[in-house]
Formats: C-alpha cells, sequence, structure tokens
C-alpha cells in the first residue's frame, strides 16, 4: 500500500484497492437491487397496455400508445409550462431564503443564530399537509386571520389570496427553504477561512467576499440545492392540490394525479408519466456535473486548518437577525403557532376572545385514549425513520467516496443509479414496490422492511447530494498523507471522510430521518394492519375530518423528532461529531 | 468491473422474470361452493356451520374503507362476538382498496380475504371476477326503503348506506335564500361558493341516476359557469365550509356536519332536505380465492346483525336494518348501485369540460 501510495503524482488520485472493489460491487448490487428492479418495471410498465401480472405482461411485445395518450393532450403541456413557472419561481424563493439564513447562522456573528438554525429546521418536522392547511387559515380570503387583521386595521377586505399562483409560489418556497438551507450550511460549514480572510485584507467589504469568494465556494453545494429544490417542487403535490384546485392552476403532478386516479389505476400512464421527471433529473443531473466537473477547485478541506471563522457584521447584524427571525417565523413560527392553536380547539375557528374560551385538550385525549392507535405507527415511524436514515448515510457516503474520490470506470453509473429515484413519484414507486413483492414471493408484504426498502430508494438522491457537496471539499491530499503512512481504504475511508463529511452527514441524516417520518404516499400503499406508520395516521385523521386532532398529532410528532434529534446529537458528540443539525 | 455489473443486472432480471412466472398458484376449494351449500340449510343450521369452520380458522384478513377509530370499534364489536376469530385489518380508502385488491390477485397472492367498498366503486373488480357468490339469509333484515340496495346475483351484501347531498354554512346563506335543488347551484348568488371534490365515480353515477345524462351535462356546463371551488378531501371540505370559507357544499356527506352540530349545537351547518339525497351503499365482498372462507362468510353476515348496525347508527351513518340516525323519512332518496363504465367515463369527460379543466 504503502509502496503504491508513494508512486502517485500529485493531482492523481488513489487507486482502488480490492476492498474497495468488493464495496464497490456490492454497492452495485444493492443500487441494482433498489433502483434498477423499480426502474425498469417502471420502464417496462409504460411501454404496456397490459397491466403487470397479467399474461402478456412479460412478453416482448411493446407498443407507444401511453405516450401518445400522456403526451399528446393540450392539458399536459399547458401544465407542464405552469410547473416549469411554479418550480423555477419557488426554487428561486426557496433558495436565496435558505442560503441567507445558512449564510448568517454559519458565517456571522448575528446574535441568536442557534436558535434561529433551529427553528429553521423545526419546519421540516411539520406534516405538509399541515403546513398547507395552517396557511390557508392564516390568508385564506375569507377566514384568514391575517386578512382578518388587515381587515381590522386598514379596513382592506380580502387582501390576502392564498388560493393563487402566487399563493402556491409562496407555500411551497417557504416548504423548500429549510432543505436549501440544511444544504448551504453543511457546506457552508466546510469553507477555508483564509480566503475569506485574504479577501477582507485586499479590502473587499463582507458583500463582495460573499459575492466573489464565498459563493463560488459552495458551487457545487448551490448547485445540488437549485438541483433538488427544482426537483421537489416539480414533484410536489399538497400544495398543487390544495391551493392550486382553487387556483385553478393545474401542474405536472395534479394532472397526473386527475389521469390516473380512476380505479384500477393506469399503470401504464402513470409510468409514462414518470419518464418525463426521469428525463427531467437526468438533464438537470448532466447540467449539475457540468457545473462542477472542476471538483479539485471546491476542495477547501485539506491537511491544513479549515475551521471556518465568523464573520462580524458590526452593526448590521441586528437587521440580519430581525430580518431571519421574520423569515423563520413565517417559515416555522406561523405554522407550528395555527397547528398548537388549532390542536387546542374543539372546532377551528379564528381567535377572539369567545373561542380562547372554548380551548380544551381533548383532542390529544382522544389520541391517547387508545394507545396503540397513535403510539404504535409513532414507534414504527421511529424505527423506520432511524433504520432507513442511518442506512441511507452510510449508502451515500460509500458511493459518494467513488464517485468524487477515485477514477473508476463508469462511477457516474452509481451516482445515476443513486440520483434516478429522484424522478419517480411517490406513487409510482410505492406501486413498484408493492407490486415487485407481490410477485417476488419474499415474505416482506405487511412488514416495516418493504415499507423501509421503498424509503431507501425513495430518500438515496436525496441523500446522496447532501453527502456529494461536503465529499467534494474534501482534498485527496489527507487520503493520500493517510496512505503514505500506511492506511488501508478502509480505515482511510473510517477514520478521514467519515469525520470529515459530518457536517453534510448530519443534515442528510437529519433530512431524511424527518422526510421518512412524514413520508405518505409509500407508507399508505404498503401499509397493513401491523406496519401502519405516523403519517398513515396522520392521513387518517385528515381522512376523517379532524384537523384538530390531525394538529394534536402533529404537535406530539414534532415533540418526538424534537427528542430524537436532540439524542441523535448527543449521540454524535459521543463519538467527535459537533456539528449541529 | 462492467462485466460485473452486467451479470448482477442479469441475475436480477432473471430472478424477478422466475418469480413472476411461478407465483400464480391454484386456488383452494372453491368458497362459493362452499356458500352454495350452506345456502340450502336451514338458517340456525348454517350458522353453526360457519362458526365451527370460522373457529378452526381463527382468522380473517379484511380491508375497511371506514378509516382510524371507527372502523377498529366496528371490528374490536365482532371480535367481542366472536373471540375466536383475529382479524387482521387494513383500513384504506374504496378506490385504493379495490386497487389493491386487484394488485394481489392478479399477482396470485391471495392476501385479503374480505373488503367493504362503495358499490359505484365495485365495477372493476366484478368485472374481473374477483368476487364469490355469497347467498345470505341475512339481507331479509334490511328495511323495505333500502332493498333495492341487495344484489340480486349475491356479489355483495349491503351492510350501511352512504349519502351525497347539498348543505351550506347558515352563518353566509340564511334558510329562506338557501338552495333547495341541485339547479339552484348554478344561481349567481352561489357563484364561487359552492364546493366539490374532484370528480368521483360515486358521485357521477347518482348524479346519472337522478337526472339521467342529457340534465347532468346540461348541469354541469351551469355549474362550471358558476365556477365552483374543486378541493380534494369531503370532511376537509366540509370543515372548511364551517370555519366560514365558503357557503355551500355541492356535494358531501352530511354526517361530518351533523356530527359538528351534535358536539357544538352552535355549528352554522344546514342539509338542504329538498333536493334529492343521492344514496349508494356500503356492500361487503368476499374474494372468489379466500383463504378463510368460513371466518369472511361469518363477518359478512355478522354486518347486518344488530349490534352493528347500532354502531353504525351511533356513528351517524346509514343503518339498512333500523332507521336512520337524523334524516327524515320523507326526504327524496335517490337509491343506486353501479352503473355503466360508458356512462360514469363519459360523464367524467363531461366535468372536465364544463368544471374540471384546470388552466
Amino acid at each position: 500500500m504503502a509502496t503504491s501510495s508513494l508512486r502517485w503524482e500529485a493531482g492523481t488520485r488513489p487507486p482502488l484497492m480490492s476492498g474497495g472493489r468488493i464495496v464497490v460491487i456490492s454497492l452495485v448490487v444493492i443500487l441494482a437491487y433498489q433502483v434498477l428492479v423499480p426502474l425498469l418495471l417502471i420502464i417496462w410498465t409504460s411501454l404496456k397496455t397490459i397491466r403487470p401480472g397479467e399474461p402478456g405482461f412479460l412478453e416482448l411485445s411493446f407498443t407507444l400508445a401511453n405516450y401518445a395518450r400522456a403526451y399528446g393532450i393540450s392539458e399536459f403541456w399547458e401544465a407542464s409550462l405552469n410547473t416549469l413557472y411554479f418550480a423555477f419561481l419557488s426554487s428561486v424563493c426557496a433558495f436565496f431564503c435558505g442560503t441567507f439564513l445558512a449564510w448568517t447562522v454559519e458565517r456571522t456573528n448575528m446574535p441568536l443564530a442557534r436558535l434561529i438554525g433551529m427553528i429553521t429546521l423545526g419546519r421540516i418536522i411539520i406534516p405538509g399537509v399541515i403546513i398547507t392547511i395552517s396557511w390557508i387559515l392564516t390568508a385564506s380570503p375569507s377566514i384568514g386571520v391575517l386578512n382578518h387583521i388587515i381587515n381590522a386595521l386598514a379596513g382592506v377586505p380580502r387582501f390576502l389570496n392564498i388560493y393563487s399562483f402566487w399563493g402556491m409560489v409562496w407555500v411551497q418556497s417557504l416548504e423548500m427553504t429549510p432543505l436549501a438551507y440544511l444544504l448551504m450550511s453543511a457546506a457552508m460549514k466546510s469553507i477555508d477561512p483564509r480566503l475569506e480572510e485574504a479577501s477582507a485584507i485586499a479590502g473587499a467589504g463582507t458583500w463582495p467576499t460573499f459575492r466573489r469568494v464565498t459563493l463560488p465556494l459552495i458551487l457545487p453545494a448551490a448547485a445540488a440545492a437549485a438541483l433538488l429544490l427544482f426537483i421537489q417542487t416539480v414533484e410536489s403535490f399538497e400544495v398543487p392540490l390544495l391551493l392550486g384546485g382553487r387556483a385553478r392552476v393545474a401542474v405536472y403532478t395534479t394532472q397526473v394525479y386527475f389521469n390516473t386516479s380512476r380505479t384500477p389505476t393506469d399503470w401504464g400512464l402513470s409510468s409514462t408519466y414518470s419518464i418525463v421527471l426521469l428525463f427531467l433529473s437526468m438533464v438537470l443531473l448532466y447540467i449539475y456535473f457540468q457545473l462542477v466537473r472542476h471538483g479539485e477547485r471546491y476542495q477547501t478541506i485539506t491537511g491544513k486548518d479549515y475551521r471556518p471563522r465568523r464573520i462580524d457584521l458590526g452593526g448590521w447584524k441586528y437587521i440580519t437577525c430581525a430580518l431571519s427571525l421574520v423569515l423563520v417565523f413565517f417559515i416555522t413560527g406561523l405554522p407550528f403557532l395555527t397547528m398548537l392553536y388549532a390542536s387546542l380547539l374543539p372546532r377551528f375557528r379564528p381567535p377572539t376572545a369567545e373561542v380562547l374560551e372554548t380551548m380544551t385538550l381533548i383532542n390529544y385525549k382522544t389520541l391517547f385514549s387508545e394507545g396503540s392507535y397513535a403510539l404504535k405507527p409513532l414507534w414504527n415511524s421511529t424505527l423506520l425513520g432511524v433504520s432507513a436514515a442511518s442506512i441511507v448515510m452510510l449508502l451515500v457516503a460509500a458511493i459518494s467516496y467513488f464517485v468524487h474520490k477515485t477514477r473508476l470506470g463508469g462511477r457516474k453509473i452509481l451516482d445515476f443509479l443513486a440520483f434516478a429515484p429522484i424522478a419517480l413519484p411517490s406513487v409510482v414507486l410505492g406501486s413498484a414496490f408493492l407490486w415487485l413483492y407481490l410477485l417476488v414471493p419474499l415474505p416482506i408484504i405487511g412488514t416495516l422492511s418493504i415499507i423501509g426498502l421503498a424509503y431507501l430508494t425513495r430518500y438515496l438522491p436525496f441523500a446522496l447530494r447532501f453527502v456529494s457537496t461536503s465529499m467534494v471539499q474534501i482534498h485527496t491530499e489527507l487520503e493520500e498523507a493517510a496512505a503514505v503512512a500506511g492506511g488501508g481504504w478502509w480505515r482511510n475511508f473510517y477514520h478521514i471522510y467519515l469525520p470529515l463529511l459530518r457536517p453534510g452527514l448530519m443534515a442528510g441524516w437529519f433530512w431524511v430521518m424527518v422526510h421518512a417520518y412524514r413520508e405518505l404516499t409509500i407508507s399508505l400503499m404498503l401499509a397493513r394492519s401491523s406496519n401502519r406508520t405516523a403519517s398513515v395516521i396522520i392521513f387518517d385523521l385528515w381522512s376523517n375530518g379532524s384537523f384538530q386532532q390531525l394538529s394534536a398529532f402533529g404537535v406530539l410528532m414534532f415533540t418526538i423528532l424534537i427528542i430524537l434529534v436532540s439524542i441523535a446529537q448527543n449521540v454524535s458528540a459521543r463519538y467527535g461529531i459537533q456539528e449541529r443539525v | 468491473m462492467t462485466k460485473a455489473v452486467r451479470i448482477v443486472g442479469l441475475a436480477i432480471i432473471a430472478f424477478v422474470a422466475g418469480s413472476m412466472s411461478s407465483v400464480c398458484f391454484a386456488a383452494e376449494a372453491s368458497a362459493e361452493q362452499l356458500y352454495a351449500t350452506l345456502a340450502k340449510l336451514p338458517a340456525d343450521q348454517r350458522e353453526k356451520r360457519l362458526e365451527e369452520g370460522a373457529r378452526k380458522e381463527g382468522k380473517l384478513n379484511f380491508v375497511h374503507t371506514w378509516r382510524g377509530k371507527i372502523a377498529r370499534d366496528h371490528v374490536n364489536l365482532f371480535e367481542k362476538r366472536y373471540p375466536f376469530v383475529k382479524v387482521e385489518m387494513g383500513d384504506i380508502g374504496s378506490q385504493d382498496a379495490a386497487e389493491r385488491f386487484i394488485a394481489e390477485e392478479t399477482a396470485g397472492r391471495h392476501l385479503t380475504d374480505i373488503l367493504t367498498l362503495g358499490v359505484p366503486d365495485m365495477a372493476v373488480i366484478l368485472k374481473q371476477n374477483l368476487v364469490a357468490k355469497f347467498p345470505t339469509p341475512a339481507t331479509k333484515k334490511i328495511l323495505k326503503q333500502y332493498q333495492s340496495f341487495i344484489e340480486p346475483e349475491n356479489r355483495w351484501t349491503p351492510w350501511y348506506w352512504a349519502e351525497h347531498g347539498i348543505s351550506y354554512n347558515t352563518d353566509l346563506i340564511k334558510p329562506d335564500k338557501a338552495p333547495k335543488t341541485w339547479f339552484d347551484l348554478c344561481k349567481p348568488e352561489f357563484k364561487g361558493q359552492v364546493s366539490f371534490d374532484p370528480p368521483e365515480t360515486r358521485f357521477m353515477a347518482g348524479l346519472h341516476v337522478m337526472m339521467g345524462e342529457g340534465k347532468v351535462k346540461e348541469w354541469l356546463e351551469c355549474m362550471g359557469q358558476n365556477q365552483p371551488i374543486i378541493q380534494q378531501g369531503h370532511t376537509q371540505r366540509m370543515e372548511l365550509m364551517l370555519t366560514g370559507d365558503h357557503a355551500v357544499q355541492g356535494d358531501n356527506y352530511f354526517y361530518v356536519g351533523v356530527e359538528h352540530k351534535k358536539k357544538d349545537p352552535k355549528t352554522p351547518f344546514a342539509m338542504v332536505l329538498t333536493a334529492p339525497v343521492l344514496s349508494f351503499a356500503g356492500a361487503m365482498i368476499i374474494n372468489k380465492n379466500t383463504q378463510h372462507p368460513y371466518a369472511s362468510a361469518l363477518f359478512v353476515d355478522w354486518t347486518l346483525s344488530q349490534d352493528s348496525q347500532n354502531l353504525i347508527n351511533d356513528i351517524l351513518r346509514g343503518p339498512l336494518t333500523i332507521k336512520h340516525p337524523y334524516l327524515p323519512d320523507n326526504i327524496k332518496l335517490v337509491t343506486y348501485n353501479i352503473v355503466g363504465d360508458d356512462i360514469t367515463k363519459r360523464l367524467h369527460e363531461a366535468w372536465n369540460q364544463s368544471i374540471g379543466r384546470l388552466k
């Protein structure tokens, strides 16, 4: 090992060791099973008018009839155009808000930075349905609390209208901001401070330094954030369904929903629609790779000091703090308070003295009156969230290493395979797993395993981008130095990369864990009596029309997740991981 | 490396393909034959045989389309009466239940014994011949006004009924200004104030039975011009209306509003009972390939028992063997079962053209 290491030239990367090869092969097998099989099933189904399982489904005769049906109608193209506007505007807003918060929290001496960071992330925990309904209750023209206040103060009725295209953009932007924040803050934690200091010494102010030094250094994270924000907004469903329906704005997901939601589901058409997303994701992934192709430019974590130092904002720190507080109030505070308020009411009504008198804990009591109803699914979700997040992060750390730190032929296939599921809407992915395990006689239907396996596939692409942005910042000189000292592949990976990837790993773990907790569509498709998850209960409560009980459950879930994250932080800290999410 | 990837890929495809062709296994002895034989027995002997058989089976896989607590209460009541049968219950919506059942049976996995669905949502399952015919004396208890829900061929067993009707917020509309008929919803004073869910087969079928195709299309056209609110989720829409978000529910279950009114008499809710109320049955179907035919039959019979019907009454749904908990007898009830695929397809298209098309 040491001998071969000594033969490396500057700028080259270490060769793969045999242990590495085994890991790569294992990764390919795992990805092929987790991603390729459902993906092939979906592509295959899109070329068939016969349902999976029916005679003839496996025959090698194909048709483009589904494609003609899906793309031959003008509504599809109108919805696609709306989707591009919606996704572009929401992504841009979320990106700027998230980046601003990440920068102020991680890189400046703004007061209350940690609190603001925590509140921003707290938003991810609140289920999307609750957030959207909270905004309806806040800014609906007829019943919106804000409209009542504006009318009382300024005499302008129905000033805000959440049921509009801009209402959709607003809610979606706030929904996506924590994702941008997580990705950008992980990258900002790892910036080499000497470059910013050099800029300051050269006389550049805070803004020029941010624009010319900080921003280019976080390009991979920015590109990853833009990529994920855009795709996730294209895929978003709750906001378009609950607000877009009223606003008469069709987007891609609602179009797909309305065209395929009749029984029996038209699997051919559903799969065909997801091919568009697959194509779009691949184009965006290509652009991303082009943007970050010169990986060495972003390597800020070297063998020398890399601990970032905070920028002194002077008097501006208070203004920045106020602005951040306003932002996090809209992102998390307002929906959380609405959720808390609703959870204490027998029937939702705008707050008045009379209504406040009716406040009660009955919604919480009802939830606890039958322990197994709410508590077992919460436990199931905890198990699924923690295990899915841990396994996914370990997988993507290894994938990211081979993609970014080796010259392994075809390594981008690993990236493609791990990223491809982003193109699959949850409903299609859930169906693919259902069909797969109905057809493959493994006894996992009705267990947590089938949901866990689907979660692995679902969250790989997101987790990969979290870790990749951190991975490209790590200079190979560290591994080269270790190799010279005789370290093997696994030792280097474990002792060098994993600790240095902490910001990305922790951010990704948090993101996956919380989203696994919240995930509805897949859980609903694969749930049976013994593997119900927290989100299935949310759907139960939502379907049964109890927004008050739903809110109480949301508050309960918020509390549990806060506890879980705190435990995770403490455990991480014990093993030397000190970054907080 | 590339070769290794290729080999692994091929192995996985071969594994899946092999599995797909081998999982279809033959069904057990026909449940239908058993039910036909049992139907010839006197009622008490039939029941005894069912109980004995169910005791041996000891288990039942049931998909309920009621959700949450009410579904569990319903099953608990059965388990209390027949403690020797353990019910594994999944509770999902009617359309999801049908979809999953079809998927399981198509794949040759007989995981569900019985499921309950809204009758209008059953067409696809019946078409695929997945249901066991189940003649049962239990349906004799069904009240006269609901007997049209009984299926002559015994493919389903009705056990409750659900209503679709017009209701409104009494804070926003005074009773004398409230709509009286379905066509009243087209009046200018209700412009932008009437809400519907996205089109559902069960609603389309009801409209067709009530008005006939021509009138439905006319109604859809005038509704479309009145800019209705289209929002997913019956109960959420009702909650929003009661909060004052909009004035009228063009189509919704009444029981949600009645439930609110029961808890809080000040709830601003009223039903329009001058307009016909659409009603369809919720019914049990038994999988043709059920693995627990006795327990399945026992459960289906039990749904029409006094215990089960009282529970339906308590939760403000429509029982079939006793009087409705809140609807008067003199309302105009439009009962219906399954409407042809071609008709609902045409009505869905009419909806899309007049109402459902989003910009």
